[in-house]
């Protein structure tokens, strides 16, 4: 049913290119995050040549090996993939103007990319995002007891895109239509 | 928790979760983030500080720095001798000095940002170790210790203190006796702290935490193990001083 669907929405490659873009726009966000003040400074420092303000944002790129764990590699690069597969099927969704969206769907779908979002940039010792939201209640310590250091809300935002593109899934599969009982 | 999230409507969703997105990233990359350290006898809030990299402590004879202390270019590095990606981020480092250390362009500054919430007691212990590697055998001394010492432990507070720092003080030549001594004083404690509030100062929200410092003073941050190549070109960016 789930594959059914997803071969109806990326027939067309519009929706694939959209996905992709997408995925990509998130991998790169969640790469660059704890340098963006870097990447800010160069790009906007007229002294700079463009060869050089691109190939630094496309070095950074690489720090997913280097400034990531095996598991939080493996969770921002699922999370990027099914945010994109996420946003691809919402905006089919939109296209064809079905107004009865099971609504739950998109929900967890954002819930899924915040959990996703809170939990990666747990690059650099320190989860990076994560430590700024519990050190705003004082509850920064609270890293120290979380077996995976953070990384479970990166686990939380794979399984709830996961939810969130099956239950759209259903209904792309499912339409919200009055059944003839005969 | 399906028919919960059934139950909220559509925009509250997005709104809630851009709120959240939105308030993580400001947060996180606030010039006036708040960054909460503990130290080794109580969970201690730090106040408030302005993260800037003009606050950083002006390099001097005082700091632990490898290759030329003259060099156009220079990278400070705050560190914290348990983290995994710091150890990561030496190697790095002397890839660095191997290239651009040996003609005098690059130096190397080495600062203490021992993270207790994630490593509690072992990397301010470890710290303070380097310090004492550093009294009694001097700069050289404290850098082969260092490199020793990520080179020997396996990182995210499973390094077994006790045991490995006295080998490695051993193994680089210096009296053990002495070391211990050192160890034990707590003389090192303020300076290891006055690094932390620096580091917090400065803007860092975690470790490894560098800034490159050009021959005009400009900064540049770089936060995380970075590879190489970014490494490399921030390096050529500050050489040619824009």
């Amino acid at each position: 049913m789930l594959f059914q669907a997803l071969q109806k929405v990326f027939r067309k490659p519009i929706y694939i290119l959209l996905a992709l873009v997408t995925s990509f726009a998130v991998f790169a966000f969640a790469v660059w995050l704890p340098n963006i003040s870097l990447i800010v400074k160069v790009m906007g420092h007229p002294g700079i040549s463009l060869t050089q303000k691109l190939d630094l944002p496309i070095s950074l790129l690489g720090s997913i090996v280097t400034n990531f764990t095996l598991l939080s590699a493996l969770y921002t690069i699922t999370i990027a993939i099914l945010f994109g597969i996420n946003v691809a099927i919402f905006v089919y969704f939109l296209r064809r103007r079905i107004t009865d969206v099971e609504q739950s769907g998109i929900a967890t779908g954002f819930f899924g990319i915040t959990s996703g979002v809170i939990g990666m940039g747990c690059a650099a010792c320190g989860s990076f995002l994560l430590t700024s939201l519990l050190s705003l209640v004082g509850a920064s310590g609270i890293l120290a007891f979380l077996p995976l250091g953070g990384g479970e809300f990166g686990i939380l935002g794979v399984i709830l895109l996961s939810v969130s593109i099956y239950l759209t899934a259903k209904k792309i599969q499912n339409p919200a239509v009055c059944k003839i009982t005969i | 928790m399906k028919k919960f999230i059934k139950n909220i409507p559509l925009p509250l969703s997005v709104i809630i979760a851009g709120v959240l997105i939105a308030g993580a990233v400001y947060l996180g990359t606030s010039k006036n983030a708040s960054t909460t350290a503990v130290n080794n006898q109580q969970p201690q809030q730090v106040p408030q500080q302005t993260g800037n990299l003009d606050q950083m402590a002006a390099i001097s004879a005082g700091d632990h720095i490898r290759g030329n202390p003259n060099a156009p270019v220079k990278i400070v590095e705050y560190s914290d001798f348990e983290c995994p990606f710091c150890k990561r981020f030496h190697d790095t480092m002397k890839q660095v000095m191997d290239e651009y250390g040996k003609d005098g362009k690059v130096a190397w500054v080495y600062r203490h940002f021992p993270l207790d919430q994630l490593h509690p007691v072992k990397a301010r212990k470890e710290a303070v170790a380097v310090e004492c590697a550093n009294e009694l055998g001097g700069n050289e001394a404290f850098w082969k210790f260092a490199d020793r010492f990520f080179e020997l432990t396996p990182s995210n507070n499973q390094t077994d203190v006790d045991t490995v720092l006295p080998q490695i003080a051993r193994e680089i030549g210096l009296d053990v006796n002495e070391f211990n001594t050192c160890l034990a004083s707590g003389k090192y404690d303020a300076h290891i702290e006055a690094d932390v509030q620096n580091a917090t100062a400065t803007g860092s929200n975690g470790t490894p935490w560098s800034i490159v410092v050009d021959k005009n003073g400009k900064k540049y941050p770089l936060s995380g193990a970075q590879p190489y190549a970014s490494v490399k070109q921030l390096i050529d960016l500050a050489l040619q001083g824009k």
